[in-house]
């Protein structure tokens, strides 16, 4: 069974209680619980893992290579300035699917730029946790996908 | 009213922009083999398991596309856009999107923020709903699943 890593970067522990109007109602635990009805019905493992600290996420992203087939990231404000976690995901050499739950391009011009996305398969924003729902259906369905060959 | 009448499909309409009549036959490495026509069919399988309709157009001209999207409400429920180059530049297509008042998300097959430089600004995106990129074609499927699930989850 392929198994997907999803990592939630610095303050996502907190969605659904702080800026809801940009981020929306859902906590994560609910976001995280429908991620794994998805991946269920799609016939694979997830497992999950959020942290606010930056070199806990290069660790954790280091220590997927070879254990996870893919990688869901919400790497929130590091997504614009982490060097060191794009580095991370060009290290792990895992397939990285780059998701966002607002649309980063109607915001501020700082979220505007991703340091992550040019070592990302894709990105995808804007959709609310319905993101993350589509970001697990790229990773997964990348493979089997056969216009791609 | 009949149930049947109130419930009528939704309806989507996707946009290829300039160059993409030409999927499959140039920069394949990029764009990936399959064609235009393909990604249609795609969508239209896809279409058929989440109960909505597509209708799929292709313009190479800037002016067909805008006259496209303008005429769009009242007759779809939102729009997929694969602007191509045209999502880098075009404020014309930014204003007629923003001004149509209907949901509109944005797709590209290959993954922008991998290429060139100019490739990394999109003047449409902000008046999206969202933005998916780099999935191949895959791109287009995810964008009427966004689509179709909007107010949902």
């Amino acid at each position: 069974m392929k198994h997907y890593a999803v990592v939630h970067g610095p303050n996502l522990n907190l969605l659904g209680k702080r800026e809801v109007g940009i981020y929306g109602g859902r906590t994560m635990e609910s976001i995280n619980a429908d991620v794994e009805a998805e991946a269920k019905r799609l016939g694979v493992s997830v497992e999950f893992y959020q942290s606010n600290g930056e070199g806990e996420l290069v660790t954790f992203i280091q220590q997927c290579r070879g254990r996870a087939d893919g990688i869901l990231l919400n790497a929130g404000a590091y997504t614009h300035y982490s060097v060191a976690l794009r580095d991370g995901i060009g290290a792990a050499a895992v397939p990285t699917v780059e998701v966002h739950i607002s649309n980063i391009y109607k915001r501020e011009a700082f979220r505007h730029v991703s340091m992550i996305a040019p070592v990302c398969l894709g990105q995808i924003c804007g959709f609310g946790a319905y993101s993350y729902i589509l970001g697990l259906r790229a990773l997964i369905e990348e493979r089997l996908d056969p216009w791609l060959a | 009213m009949t149930e049947q009448t109130r419930v009528k499909k939704k309806s989507f309409l996707v946009i290829s922009g300039p160059g993409m009549n030409l999927l499959g036959t140039r920069k394949t490495s990029i764009y990936g083999k399959g064609s235009l026509e393909d990604i249609h069919r795609g969508l239209q399988a896809r279409a058929e398991e989440l109960g909505v309709e597509v209708e799929c157009r292709q313009f190479n001209s800037e002016g067909a596309i805008i006259d496209s999207l303008q005429s769009a409400p009242g007759r779809f429920d939102g729009v997929i856009i694969n602007a191509g180059a045209l999502a880098h530049y075009s404020y014309a297509l930014r204003s007629a999107i923003g001004s149509m008042l209907l949901p509109c998300v944005e797709v590209f097959i290959s993954n922008v923020h991998a290429r060139e430089e100019f490739r990394h600004t999109s003047v449409i995106a902000p008046v999206c709903v969202g933005v998916i990129a780099g999935f191949g074609k895959k791109s287009y499927l995810l964008a009427l699943d966004a689509l179709a699930n909007l107010g949902g989850a």
